[in-house]
Formats: structure tokens, C-alpha cells, sequence
């Protein structure tokens, strides 16, 4: 997936929590798995940050200019739906 | 497993544990004053005898490996004859001063004594006792050898964790002794341990002697802060006043260990501390209320532009003020967040190196560092950064025949270490001979330091290389994860979690000049680095280098006064508990900045300690889990992507400077061991070894 101009002016960061083995966030991590160097090849300074910890609920968070927070649930969502949603979140400005 | 029977109940044990751990099992507590469980087994104190069926003397269960259907006695008369017996002959030598010892009220020769001893004396003499001169063992450990039972735990200790094997025995029976031999000192920095070791007064702190009774102290658990260990702590105090720090027990972390900055760096708390907010006026700084000083602060941090506005955090900054400084920042829409060991020159990190935990923590697990069979040192020294972990490392030199190897200036370790040179290119080639070993290993661990981070385009390099060598381990366990990174301050994971320092070096490029600078308790920032006409606020606990740089000082609470979460080198979330209250008008350090955004017109959504934590687990998840959870094989697997795309050259490590060590001096490294006259003397003594004079060593001793 082209990431090219995907991503608003005023989006700071990216925050991407997972689990590292619930089935819930099987599609999350396979986006994270394919996706995330294209996206850091083509934004290197834009932080994203991912996050496994046990048990936690597949989500994204977007923070954009000025603190200003969005935040996103992916738990149980599929690769494709994962991506969908996300292209959203980071071409939205806040 | 082995059926034994402890007083007629039966137990099973693993085979091969001794007689006293089956003991210990049926919830029968023996007396002991040489048997440890964490050291060797000596056998030579005789207090834990026990009767054994069809033995015809009692024995000695320490050093008494169990058999299958064994019957222990140890409620019989023969047995409390023969303990009464053994402290009968360990009192006969041990001086009556009890009163004038520190270790009085912790002593086990004392309890045990009470417990176990005759309720009578038969020495009337009054001379005969035996004497022994005191050792001089340096500015840590204070002797009073007269008082020693002989039960080489601190030998053991010494020679076996510690490394530190110039301390022995000499003599046999009544003139075994325990010393250097040659007069030296115990030149180790985990000497402390031998202190909570000694079951008598014989080895007591030389810092704090005297000072307090053991009855007198209130006790809180806590956690340290003075490395990215998280040892679990003890802090003991008395009014206003911390005591003493001693070792809790945690085998995941610590076990029962500490280093010897933990221990006794706390008398830096008492100096030098920062309590009114300060403002400068001309070349001094002036006390003022909160008020004046948060009203200024917050119009000079409007008067600049976004991108003229920059934090920097220290060493000691918890995750409930990285997060509120965090906050405060994105709401002032600045993204330049630094973090101390970017410093001196504030230039940022690799790109997308706080995106993944597994770039920043240490992946294989404290307590999966002592499995490791091939380890990789690259620009750090375990000592100095992490001697907890360097424990666990010699276990593994000791008990696994690992070998180590270390890109990095020559050092001193307490295992043999092959020097593989300062440049780069030795990891990129990876030509050495030590690298098959290392390709061979069932638990190859690549170390990287933290130093690295000095230089962004090094420490990439150095992610990068070592991720590709990782590749090339093909006979690693599976699930094992050969690339750790090694923080050394107590701050670092949980900056980095919460995604801090985010800013990377080309974007550090095209940043223009500062003009408010805030400094959460950084000191090492190179006054080079801030532009002269930079506001600079320094919210901490010590009046050290960072705040005299300031034009606004607001105290702070130190690691004791404040209840707070930190995240040490491996992940694991821990929480430090006030023993204290801060220092007159200091306050907690997430309040302050909380308060700040109230005065600057953009008030941070939460209000109290429990808000702050809710808005940790929404910024990184891990927060909420208590638990380190070491696996991250997502992020495990895109970093080892992103290596193999960038593909590290042989002609670019060259290009790069020497690796040089972060920490050139142990016991001095931050503001509260910069202040501790402990930590001062000990780096006179050990790092610098000018020895004591005369004169000294006498008020000493």
C-alpha cells in the first residue's frame, strides 16, 4: 500500500496498541508486520508508536496538532479493515 | 523428587537439596549463621545440627545432601544440646558489646542466642576472649573483627558474586581470620551486600555508623532509581531523614543484591537540595512564591514560537511527570522532547528508534541474562551501567563457561571479556573469531549501550548491524532474543514507552534556536548546547549543573518523597513509594507541571494521581500491566525488517567515531551521587585509588 500524501499536515504521532498473541489483534499486528516500514519510508519523523502489551484491546490513537487526540478501536478487525481505518484516521485533521 | 521425613511428617524435595531446605519445606526453621541460600554451602558455623535416625552424631543439615526415606529430628533433646553447645562456643570468643553495636536489634547471633542458646553462662573469666585487628576495607565497610564467627559468607559472597577474590581466610581454628591479607580494600561495587550478610556485627556500614538503632527506623518498600535495574529497595527513615537503604528481595530483578550506589548514595538527598522556587536576578537567584515563578514560566514559554520550545528530561524523571511534560509540550504543539542521554549536544535519536520496544529495552529479561552462553558487549560496561545485571552475567560466566566479548574502550569486568577494539566495523565485519562462538550459541545476546545514543547515526548503525548478526545466530533457542539494549538511567524506558525524545536528528537539524528550554531534572545538557538568550526553566531536586543554567528553578520531590512509576531497563513497570514528605516548598514533580498548564491557559485533563496513571495506559499500554512482559515478537520482527533493509556497510562504521563509555566513574553520575560525600570518597578510593591517609583511616576505623 502506497503511503504517499496519505498522512495530514498535522498529524504528530501515531500510537498503535496490541496484544501479542489475542486473536483480536491478529489483524492489527499483520499490519504493523507489513505495512509499517513502507509508512516509516515515507514519513521517517513521524513517530509511530507501536505497543504490545498482554491482553489490551487492539486500538490506535492519532495525535494531531496541538494535543488534540482521536482514537480508534481495531479489535477483531481484519488486515485490509485495519489499513482502511487507519488511511482515515491519519488523513483526518483532528 | 526425594520422600523425607521432618519430625515424623513426611516431604518430598528435589533431589540433591539439603537436609535444612527439606526442613525449611515441612515450615521447620533451623538456626544458621553460615548457610545462604544464594552462595555455596560451607558447613562450617554447626549451628543448623540436627539429628538424622541411624546417624550416630547430629549433623550438620546444611551440608547434608538428602536421601530417600531420611528421618530428621530436630525437636530432640541431643539436638537442642548440641545447639546450645555450638552458641556456647561462638559467644566464648564474641566480645559483650551489644549495646555500641549497629547490629544490635538485627543481629542473628543475638536472637538465635535468645532462642536457642543456654539460658546460662559458665565463663567467669574476664580476659581470654580473642582478639583480632580490624581491616581496613575502605570507605564502605566498616570492620570490627572481634566480633566475627568465621562463616565466610562474605568470603563466599565476595569471591563468588562479586567477584572480588582478593578477600579470603587465613589461619586455621581459633586464628582463622578474614581479610585481604595484604591490607586492601574490597574494591567492588556490590561490597554493601556483605554488610546485610554478616549474621554478626562484624561487617556494618561505615557511612551511616552509629547513627540510628534499628528499632527507631519506619520502613517503606520502594524501588531504586539510581540505575535502569529497578532494584527493590528498602528505605529506611527517622523523622525527616532517610537512615538507610537496604536490599528487598526480588529474583526477577534484584534477588537480594544491590550496588553500592544504591546503598549509599542517599546522603546526596540531604545536600544541596532545592526547596523555594528560585529566580534569577542578575547572577544570583532570588526565593519567590509558586505563584511568581509559574506566572513567569508560562509567559515565557507563550512569548516563544512552537518550535523554539524544548524539554529536556534527567535521569530521575518518573513516568507521571514524563507524561504531564508530555502533554503539556503536544498542547503547546512543540514535539521537541529530549531525553538526558541525547545530551550533551540535543540532537535526537535514529528515526523510529522509541517506535519500538524492542529497539530500546533489554529483550532477553534480567533474570534470561544469566542462560546467556555468548554475549556482545557493544559500547557499554555492565558495571558501571548496570552492576545488578553484571551479576547475573558472571553466574553465567561461572556456571555456563559464556563467553564475552566487548566493542567498547578497554574495561575492567569481574570475568574474562575479549577487547574486540572501539570501532563500529568489528560488529559490521564480525570477522573475529569470537563471532562463531557467538553464531554457535544457544543464547547469543548482542548488548548495546546506551551511550550509543550519543551519536544518532552510530547507535542506527549499531541497531542495524546487530539485528543482522542476530540473523546469522541460527542455532539460538527459539523465542530467544539476541538484540538488548541496555538503559542506564532510571527514566530512559519509561520515556521512550511513553514515546518521548521522538524528535530525530534531521529534524533536530532544521529546528531553529531555542527560546524556552525546560530542564524535568536534566543535568548533563552542555550549556554550549542552549542558545544564551533560551529562558531556561529546571524543575528537580538538586541545585546541581542543570539548574545553573536556570532563570527559573522550581523544586522537585526526590525518588523517596514521592510516590511514582518508573519502567527499568527490561520493561518492567514499578512504582517507588514516598517514604517522605519533599523538602518545604517542593512538591511532587507531575503536580508542578500540572499546575504550570493551569498558568499557561491549557490545563491538562487530569487532576489527580489516579487521572495521571489512566492517561499513562492510554499512551502506552504497558502501564496498566504491572507484569514485564519481555516478548514483543511484532515488534520484534518489524525491527529485524527494517535491519535487513538498511543493510549496515563496513565503510559506514568506519566513517563513525570510536565507541567511547558513558559512565567513567561509577559512583559519581548524577545529581544526588554528585552530592553524596559517600559516593565522593568512594570514587577517591576505587576509581581514582588514592588511598586513605593515615589519619583518616584512623577516625575511620
Amino acid at each position: 500500500m502506497s503511503w504517499k500524501g496519505a498522512v495530514s499536515q498535522t498529524l504528530r504521532e501515531l500510537r498503535l496498541h496490541m496484544c501479542q498473541t489475542g486473536p483480536g489483534s491478529a489483524g492489527l499486528r499483520a499490519f504493523v508486520q507489513t505495512e509499517y516500514p513502507a509508512l516509516k519510508a515515507q514519513y521517517p519523523d513521524l513517530p509511530v508508536l507501536v505497543r504490545e502489551a498482554a491482553g489490551v484491546e487492539a486500538r490506535a490513537y492519532g495525535r494531531f496538532a496541538h494535543g488534540r487526540e482521536q482514537r480508534l478501536t481495531l479489535e477483531g478487525l481484519s488486515q485490509q479493515d485495519v489499513a482502511a481505518k487507519l488511511k482515515q484516521l491519519v488523513a483526518s485533521s483532528a | 523428587m526425594v520422600e523425607v521425613f521432618v519430625d515424623g511428617r513426611p516431604v518430598q524435595v528435589p533431589e540433591g537439596s539439603a537436609a535444612i531446605q527439606a526442613c525449611e519445606l515441612a515450615g521447620v526453621e533451623i538456626p544458621r549463621f553460615c548457610y545462604h541460600e544464594r552462595l555455596a554451602v560451607a558447613g562450617n558455623c554447626r549451628m543448623c545440627l540436627v539429628e538424622v535416625e541411624r546417624a550416630p552424631k547430629p549433623v550438620a543439615s546444611c551440608a547434608m545432601p538428602v536421601m530417600p526415606g531420611m528421618k530428621i529430628k530436630t525437636n530432640t533433646p541431643l539436638v537442642h544440646k548440641a545447639r546450645e553447645g555450638v552458641m556456647e562456643f561462638l559467644l566464648a570468643n564474641h566480645p559483650l558489646d551489644c549495646p555500641v553495636c549497629d547490629w544490635g536489634g538485627e543481629c542473628d547471633l543475638q536472637d538465635q542466642s535468645m532462642r536457642f542458646g543456654s539460658d546460662r553462662s559458665r565463663q567467669h573469666e574476664p580476659t581470654g576472649r580473642r582478639a583480632v585487628e580490624n581491616k581496613n576495607l575502605g570507605p564502605l565497610v566498616k570492620t570490627s573483627m572481634n566480633r566475627c564467627i568465621q562463616c565466610t559468607r562474605c568470603v563466599r559472597f565476595a569471591n563468588e558474586v562479586a567477584g572480588a577474590e582478593e578477600l579470603g581466610t587465613t589461619g586455621r581454628g581459633n586464628d582463622m581470620q578474614i581479610g585481604t591479607y595484604i591490607e586492601k580494600t574490597l574494591a567492588t561495587e556490590m561490597s554493601g551486600n556483605v554488610i546485610d550478610l554478616c549474621p554478626v556485627g562484624a561487617l556494618t556500614a561505615k557511612p551511616y555508623a552509629f547513627s540510628y538503632r534499628a528499632w527507631e527506623l519506619k520502613r517503606t518498600e520502594s524501588v531504586d532509581v539510581m540505575d535502569a535495574v529497578g532494584s527493590a529497595i528498602r528505605v529506611d527513615t527517622r523523622g525527616t531523614e532517610v537512615m538507610r537503604i537496604s536490599p528487598r528481595e526480588n529474583d526477577d530483578v534484584n534477588e537480594e543484591w544491590i550496588s553500592d550506589k544504591t546503598r549509599f548514595a542517599f546522603d546526596g538527598l540531604k545536600r544541596q537540595r532545592l526547596t523555594h522556587p528560585l529566580m534569577r536576578e542578575g547572577d544570583r537567584f532570588v526565593p519567590c512564591t509558586w505563584e511568581a515563578a509559574l506566572g513567569r514560566v508560562a509567559d515565557a514559554a507563550r512569548a516563544a514560537q512552537p518550535e523554539e520550545r524544548i524539554a529536556v528530561a534527567g535521569p530521575f524523571a518518573d513516568a507521571e511527570s514524563l507524561v504531564a511534560l508530555k502533554d503539556l509540550f503536544n498542547r503547546w504543539d512543540s514535539e521537541h522532547l529530549f531525553l538526558e542521554t541525547n545530551a550533551p549536544e540535543l540532537v535526537g535519536q535514529p528515526a523510529g528508534f522509541a517506535d519500538l520496544r524492542a529497539n530500546y529495552l533489554f529483550n532477553a529479561t534480567i533474570v534470561g541474562a544469566e542462560q546467556a552462553d555468548a554475549v556482545l558487549f557493544v559500547g557499554t560496561n555492565p558495571r558501571h551501567e548496570a552492576a545488578i545485571i553484571n551479576t547475573r552475567f558472571r553466574k553465567a560466566f561461572l556456571h555456563n563457561r559464556c563467553d564475552f566479548a566487548a566493542i567498547s574502550p578497554e574495561m575492567t569486568l569481574n570475568y574474562d571479556c575479549v577487547n574486540l577494539g572501539d570501532s563500529l566495523a568489528a560488529l559490521t565485519d564480525a570477522k573475529h573469531p569470537f563471532f562463531e562462538r557467538l553464531r554457535a550459541a544457544k543464547h547469543p545476546m548482542i548488548v548495546l549501550g546506551s551511550g550509543l545514543l550519543e551519536r544518532p547515526d552510530a547507535a542506527q548503525h549499531a541497531l542495524h548491524a546487530a539485528h543482522a548478526l542476530a540473523k546469522t545466530c541460527t542455532n539460538a533457542a527459539p523465542g530467544w532474543t539476541a538484540v538488548n539494549f541496555l538503559q542506564r538511567q532510571a527514566s530512559a524506558a519509561a520515556a521512550f514507552d511513553l514515546g518521548f525524545a521522538a524528535t530525530t536528528a534531521a529534524a533536530a537539524a532544521k529546528r531553529p534556536a531555542a527560546k524556552f528550554v525546560y530542564l524535568l531534572g536534566a543535568d548533563e545538557v552542555a550549556p554550549a548546547a542552549l542558545p544564551a538568550d533560551a529562558f531556561v526553566v529546571y524543575q528537580g531536586s538538586h541545585g546541581d549543573a542543570g539548574a545553573a543554567l536556570a532563570d527559573v528553578v522550581l523544586p522537585g520531590a526526590a525518588y523517596t518523597e514521592k510516590s511514582a512509576t518508573y519502567v527499568n531497563t527490561e520493561g518492567r513497570v514499578q512504582r517507588v513509594r514516598a517514604a517522605l514528605t519533599p523538602p518545604l516548598a517542593a512538591r511532587d514533580d507531575w503536580a508542578i507541571l500540572r499546575a504550570l498548564s493551569e498558568f499557561a491557559g491549557t490545563p491538562l485533563p487530569y487532576a489527580s494521581v489516579q487521572g495521571v496513571r489512566a492517561r499513562l495506559a492510554e499512551v502506552a499500554p504497558s502501564f496498566a500491566a504491572p507484569n514485564v512482559q519481555a516478548a514483543q515478537p511484532t515488534a520484534l520482527a518489524v525491527a529485524a525488517a527494517v535491519a535487513a533493509k538498511a543493510k549496515p556497510s563496513k565503510a559506514k562504521a568506519k566513517a563513525l567515531p570510536a565507541v567511547t563509555l558513558p559512565v567513567t566513574d561509577f559512583y559519581l553520575t548524577d545529581a544526588i551521587s554528585r552530592n553524596s560525600r559517600t559516593m565522593a570518597q568512594c570514587s577517591r578510593a576505587f576509581t581514582h585509588q588514592i588511598a586513605e591517609s593515615a589519619h583518616e583511616a584512623h577516625i575511620a576505623v
